[in-house]
């Protein structure tokens, strides 16, 4: 039983060996889930700007994949440890609210990035014009079918904020190109295995289908596997910009991406944090231009976001 | 089977090693290692952030003892949550709101235990079936939104206090003290007891299984009806995904805590040691900082750990 | 529970009283195809049938293995946290050396070690299944998440990708495995020595044991050979979707156990079928598909499958109890 306690200690603090020692400035990130790469690339983000202000980065993310209780824990527990700022994605963007305040209350700066929170004060908002990224994305689909034809929309997660704008952009996109039919509107959750299956059942009910707007890449992906799998031919267009949607364009297989860009949403994050700490001058918004990536525009996107470098505030506020 | 005739007392003996080891070893290595984690603020705190478990861990450990499971619970939390988010929105009224969501968690409670009791269905089943059916409801009574605007009136219940003390642990101490009271000073808490390990004796003595079964399941909708009270008040809001999952970590606790699945053995001490034990585990990990992927492996290895030292024990 | 501990009884006795359970399940099973076909005009044609089966496979092979740990009055919660650590070790196998084959090696042999570990916590630690496996499926989860972090591996070579996505004679590869392993599992569960082992320690472990029946060893057979499962159906989603990231296996592990439960295993153990679990994972996947073509939102998914897993479940009972 000792050698038990014993080696039970000893794992635990070899886990806990590489946690926080604080020099300089603290920085909690707070990010939805560890399995979608879009995140993987917010994370790289901040961490990217932190290295090159000096900082340390800390991030938290939910053990389960966009749990809301479990954010607002995690929220709780590192008020305890009073980090100098926070950069916070909500999980829910309405739900989280009662955190945000607790941050406020806490008196720690925080800046809140990707989805705007429907509550609580803020050193400023960073993030991406979902709706207009969804109609940039969608007029590219639309023209590139000839504004004729059939289409269908798969959605993902229901009542999220990025997927109900997406999904408004899509079919306000729609409404300019009266000769383009809706087949189907279908949630997959922004999973690429529901999203398969859900085309295939699709395609069931649909002998002809011209064009498919996926609200993000991975359900792109799903459904360009299950047209592969029936030897269909249909356009297929995602979000996010991720890198396995950048080489799909390249292939040929996806014809473009909306680039929702997680690496310079973070890392501007990350420098409106710092220059808040630093007592300079901070925008309160920074709303990054919806770009749609496709073959003409591919090669500044084939840098693997580990490699990229941060575009400073100014060049992205110019733009 | 033969009836583990234990006195609580004595089953407590038999049983504190597990949880009390791992409960003790967290709290010395976080103690050690973080200096925010031994301050009034961050003990209530942890707390605190156990209440709703605790509130569902403790009508599951009955559940279990009588050899039963609620796998539905989390989702009945959610509707009953949505359920008083709804009514306060529209009403206005927190008393009607609380009404609604005891209503949501009774009718799930009952459903569950005359599916199980009169239909004979195996419980995993039952509340796997009512489990789609309260996150299908959740879902389509809210479209997948968050349920706002709620008056401050609700928000205090979780983050006021009384005397000092959070009024959600208030609460919670409360539900452990009325969950103790049935369980070791009423009749009921004795067929529980029966229930799981001698069910025969029971019959014979003219009780009737399928009325108590019912009664131990309404406790457990009930219950989750007070931890959606709880979870709306923390949230001021009310989500359809909240309280997804929550059922496992209750089981879970209550492993770690020394509940046996197999003889109908229950410790409810050990339930509430097994919560407060999760509750330490994520706090200290996250004051440490350590990596999401290196707590969710460390969740993992609690829970076997606990269960391998009660396996020792059980070997001697 | 008042099933019979003899294993001869059994072996005569039982498979009869399956097969009428069976019957009407797939009595079920018409009933409804016949209701889709009056509903949807493109549900009774050959492509949706071939999409029905290929969907059926994929549930059918996680649903596969599990059934015979519930035979064993066990449970498998790890399944989907399995398919996700195997598919995203088998994911990089394939992309470091381009062999398909190293790639399928390691995704059983992945899996397979998943289900020997949960049979060794089961057996030699004596962890209830329930709570042994749900804490292997966290530590699968956290490993998963480390190896990934939170990365995709995707592209796969064609041959490998035959296996979930390729046609043999017009029909979709997956259909054949599930084939093939339904009919080993009918074999091995039905008319092996082992098989009977499996079925005596579900009904009667003490039994079991007092005639001779090496418990332990076959529960760990039964959970290697759950995970070995787990390991191939993480294949075929390799295969299917062309990529692996760390949530691939999320919500995978409660409709398998509800496509055994419907199929009707008893989670008491001692009685079910892998041909049952077939007609469970086959009524699952044509209710998601006949809401699909009938366009209903999947918000109602949920709902519908709670409904239908009660149904099934009560109904079973009552035909039970009037053959009894």
């Amino acid at each position: 039983m000792k050698y038990l306690t014993f080696s039970v200690t000893a794992v635990l603090a070899a886990i806990f060996s590489n946690a926080a020692s604080a020099d300089g400035e603290t920085i909690a990130v707070f990010t939805k889930n560890l399995t979608n790469p879009y995140f993987q690339a917010v994370r790289v983000g901040t961490e990217t700007g932190a290295k090159t202000l000096g900082v340390k980065v800390i991030q938290y993310v939910p053990t389960k994949p966009d749990s809301i209780p479990e954010q607002l824990s995690q929220v709780e527990d590192v008020i305890v440890k009073k980090p100098d700022a926070i950069v916070f994605v909500p999980v829910d963007y309405k739900a989280l609210v009662p955190a945000v305040e607790k941050i406020n209350a806490a008196g720690i700066p925080v800046t809140n990035i990707i989805d705007r929170s429907a509550g609580g004060k803020f050193v400023a908002f960073v993030g991406a014009d979902d709706y207009s990224i969804g109609l940039a994305t969608a007029r590219t689909l639309l023209k590139a079918i000839g504004s004729k034809g059939n289409v269908i929309i798969i959605e993902g997660v229901k009542g999220s904020l990025t997927n109900t704008d997406r999904v408004r952009g899509f079919n306000d996109a729609l409404k300019e190109t009266p000769n383009v039919k809706l087949l189907a509107s279908q949630p997959a959750n922004y999973q690429r295995l529901q999203a398969l299956q859900v085309v295939e059942n699709l395609m069931q009910s649909f002998p002809s289908i011209d064009g498919v707007l996926a609200a993000n890449d991975p359900m792109a992906v799903g459904a360009i596997e299950a047209l592969e799998g029936a030897n269909r031919k249909a356009l297929v267009v995602g979000i996010n910009g991720s890198r396995e949607a950048v080489e799909l364009i390249k292939s040929g297989k996806l014809l473009a991406s909306g680039d929702f860009n997680g690496f310079i949403q973070g890392c501007i994050g990350m420098q409106i944090a710092v220059r808040n700490l630093r007592k300079q001058p901070t925008p309160p918004e920074v709303i990054l231009k919806a770009i749609v990536i496709d073959k003409s525009n591919l090669t500044a996107y084939e840098t693997p976001v580990e490699q990229r470098t941060c575009p400073t505030l100014e060049q992205i506020v110019a733009n | 089977m033969s009836a583990h005739k234990l006195t609580p007392a004595s089953m407590s003996l038999a049983r504190v090693p597990g949880v009390a080891i791992v409960l003790a070893i967290l709290c010395a290595t976080f103690g050690v290692m973080s200096p925010g984690f031994v301050t009034p603020a961050n003990i209530s705190n942890i707390l605190s952030q156990s209440t709703i478990l605790l509130l569902l861990a403790l009508p599951m450990t009955l559940i279990i003892m009588t050899e039963g499971l609620d796998l539905s619970m989390g989702a009945v939390l959610t509707l009953a949550s949505i359920a008083l988010a709804i009514t306060v929105v529209a009403t206005g009224s927190a008393t009607l709101g609380f009404l609604a969501a005891l209503t949501v968690g009774f009718c799930f409670g009952l459903g569950n235990g005359v599916l199980i009791a009169a239909l004979d269905i195996p419980p995993f089943i039952t509340t796997l079936g009512t489990l789609g059916i309260a996150q299908g409801l959740s879902l389509l009574a809210t479209d997948g939104q968050s349920v706002v605007g709620l008056p401050r009136s609700i928000e205090v219940i979780y983050s006021g206090s009384a005397a000092g003390i959070p009024l959600p642990v208030v609460i919670a101490a409360l539900a452990y003290a009325l969950t103790y009271a049935l369980l070791y000073h009423t009749r009921f808490g004795t067929y529980v007891f029966a229930l799981g390990g001698n069910r025969e004796a029971l019959k014979l003595a003219g009780i009737s299984v399928r009325g108590m079964l019912i009664r131990v399941y309404v406790f457990g909708g009930l219950m989750a009806g007070f931890a959606a009270l709880l979870m709306t008040a923390r949230l001021n809001s009310a989500h359809p995904t909240a309280g997804i999952g929550m059922e496992f970590d209750a089981i879970a606790a209550i492993a770690v805590g020394g509940t046996s699945f197999e003889r109908g053995n229950g410790w409810l001490f050990g339930t509430l040691l097994g919560v407060i034990a999760v509750g330490v585990l994520r706090n200290g990990l996250n004051l440490l900082a350590v990596p999401s992927s290196a707590q969710v492996t460390c969740i993992g290895a609690i829970v076997i750990i606990a269960l391998f030292i009660d396996g020792l024990r059980g070997d001697r | 529970m008042s099933s019979t501990p003899n294993i001869a009884a059994r072996s005569r006795f039982a498979p009869s009283r399956d097969a009428m359970q069976a019957l009407y399940r797939l009595l079920a099973v018409a009933l409804l195809c016949i209701a889709l076909t009056a509903l949807s005009d493109v549900f009774f044609t050959t492509n949706n049938i071939l999409n029905v089966l290929r969907q059926t496979a994929l549930l059918f092979l996680m649903a596969s293995g599990l059934t015979l740990v519930i035979l064993t009055a066990g449970l498998d919660l790890s399944v989907g946290a399995n398919i996700a650590l195997s598919a995203c070790l088998a994911a990089s196998v394939i992309k470091a050396t381009g062999s398909p084959l190293l790639g399928i090696a390691t995704g059983i042999g992945c899996g397979a070690a998943i289900g020997f570990a949960n049979g060794i916590l089961v057996t030699a630690l004596r962890i209830p299944s329930f709570i042994a496996t749900y804490g292997m499926m966290w530590m699968l989860t956290g490993i998963t998440y480390y190896y990934m972090a939170g990365d995709t591996i995707h592209g796969f070579p064609p041959e490998f990708r035959q296996l979930g996505s390729g046609y043999l004679l017009g029909v979709p590869m997956p259909v054949y495995v599930m084939v093939l392993f339904l009919l080993i599992g009918w074999f091995f569960a039905q008319r092996t020595i082992w098989g009977q082992q499996i079925y005596a320690i579900g009904a009667n472990p003490v039994a079991a044991r007092l005639s001779g029946v090496p418990v332990e060893r076959r529960l760990v057979l039964v959970y290697a050979v759950s995970g070995a499962m787990a390991g191939l159906a993480s294949l075929i989603i390799l295969a299917r979707i062309n990529s692996a990231q760390g949530d691939i296996g999320e919500e995978l592990t409660l409709p398998a156990i509800a496509a055994v439960l419907v199929g009707g295993t008893s989670l008491f153990g001692g009685s079910g079928s892998v041909a049952g679990t077939l007609i469970g994972a086959l009524f699952l996947t044509l209710v998601l598909n006949g809401m699909n073509l009938l366009q209903i939102h999947s918000s109602w998914q949920p709902l519908v499958t709670g409904v239908i897993i009660l149904l099934a479940v009560w109904i079973d009972n009552r035909t039970r109890r009037s053959d009894a």
